[in-house]
């Protein structure tokens, strides 16, 4: 009995204060609706850890749930129109990010199927394969030594394989210059991994 | 790019949107778009003669059940495609079809009774299929557009009821244009032709909604 008393006491102001911060958020939402971009911007700012928190529950690396958030409010930001204020918006908003969360641990799952995959046909031919396993590490090299805006357009456009517009809002470099930045990487990929030729 | 700069890109960029009506709405608004397709079909293919006749008890409940599958099974889509919704309303619509496809089904064995074997003729009725498919994709297209925010939440439960919804509809649509209500034998080929169109749409709505938000 001693116990119950004042567990109840600190769940009870908890609970009233996570409603509040409900309807907080769901007016801001509504503001946001009706294109008020500074109430967007409290909203996305103030919900960003409990974002963070869902993704990094499914995700362990921080990398991937980190992008994982990124995914949820982009996400967020095209559904927008589908949000009723007149329902709490934690459910809304928890939804959509489990959903990118789950999304990139399966991408995950299957990128470490493909890798174990390969680690096996690399253990079968180890033997005439030295070849091979030394230019993939030229080539990781020559990644690293390029610059950050290329090394970032390379990573989205080709290894993820985002949409250029996808790409633009994560990166935040226009259309454009993604696609000047990803152009030169190749063509300095191409110059450093055949010796110099154009 | 880091996420702070994100949210602050997405809100420098922010439009006004429009609001989605309610799932109900969205429901009333399918089912006069529905009537309205069903409606020119009509008018194009003329109605059946025996129309003017009263409907049989049974014909009344096939066409209850179909009305009753392509209503719940809307609603579904319609709930299904918002992100807060329960997944149970996926169980909405499983006994109107349930109740439909036993429609068709004691239809079928009925007349297998009546007629026996012999008397069955086991054959495809292609105008059933043509219309119903030919009907109830292009419904189904216009069911993918207004549940198109579905592809970053459910694609594929979504498109799945959505065009089970659309291919019902055509099923009532084509007992209203039938020239004879024919054998119950023909009810098979309308689930037979339902079924293609739910699985079409399940197969490559999802593909035709990621491409189309990209």
């Amino acid at each position: 009995m001693s116990h119950a008393q004042p567990l109840c006491l600190m769940l009870a102001p908890g609970q009233v204060a996570r409603d509040a911060r409900d309807l907080r958020w769901s007016a801001l939402m509504g503001a946001a609706q009706a294109g008020d971009g500074a109430a967007y911007a409290t909203l996305l700012a103030e919900c960003l850890p409990f974002l963070r928190a869902i993704c990094r529950a499914r995700l362990r690396d921080a990398t991937e749930a980190e992008d994982a958030v990124q995914d949820a409010l982009l996400t967020l930001h095209r559904v927008r129109h589908t949000y009723d204020p007149a329902r709490p918006f934690r459910p809304w908003l928890a939804a959509i990010a489990e959903r990118r969360a789950l999304d990139r641990l399966r991408r995950r799952g299957r990128q470490v199927a493909r890798e174990t995959l390969l680690d096996d046909a690399t253990e079968l031919g180890a033997e005439g394969e030295a070849e091979e396993r030394l230019a993939a590490r030229q080539l990781r090299e020559a990644v690293g030594g390029l610059p950050a805006s290329q090394r970032t357009a390379l990573q989205l456009t080709k290894i993820e394989q985002l949409s250029l517009q996808e790409a633009s809002a994560r990166s935040g470099m226009s259309v454009g210059a993604l696609k000047v930045a990803t152009h030169r990487a190749l063509q300095s990929l191409r110059r450093r991994l055949t010796g110099g030729a154009p | 790019m880091k996420t702070e700069e994100m949210i602050a890109r997405l809100a420098e960029d922010l439009r006004p949107v429009r609001r989605m009506p309610s799932p109900p709405v969205l429901l009333a608004l399918w089912t006069v778009l529905a009537a309205s397709v069903i409606g020119l079909a009509a008018l194009v293919f003329g109605t059946r003669e025996v129309l003017g006749r009263p409907m049989t008890g049974f014909d009344l409940m096939h066409s209850l059940a179909a009305l009753l599958t392509a209503l719940l099974a809307g609603l579904a889509a319609f709930e299904l495609s918002l992100p807060d919704r329960d997944r149970r309303w996926a169980w909405l619509p499983l006994p109107a079809i349930g109740l439909w496809l036993g429609t068709m089904g004691v239809g079928c064995v009925g007349e297998l009774v009546q007629a026996g074997l012999d008397g069955i003729r086991f054959h495809v009725s292609w105008p059933c299929l043509q219309f119903i498919i030919g009907m109830g994709l292009p419904m189904a297209g216009l069911m993918l557009w207004l549940t198109r925010h579905a592809a970053w939440i459910r694609p594929g439960p979504v498109a799945g009821f959505g065009a089970l919804s659309a291919a019902a509809f055509a099923s009532i649509g084509l007992t209203l244009v039938h020239p004879t209500f024919g054998p119950l034998m023909v009810l098979a080929w309308h689930g037979v032709a339902v079924l293609v169109v739910t699985g079409l749409a399940a197969l490559f709505g999802p593909r035709l909604a990621w491409r189309g938000k990209a």
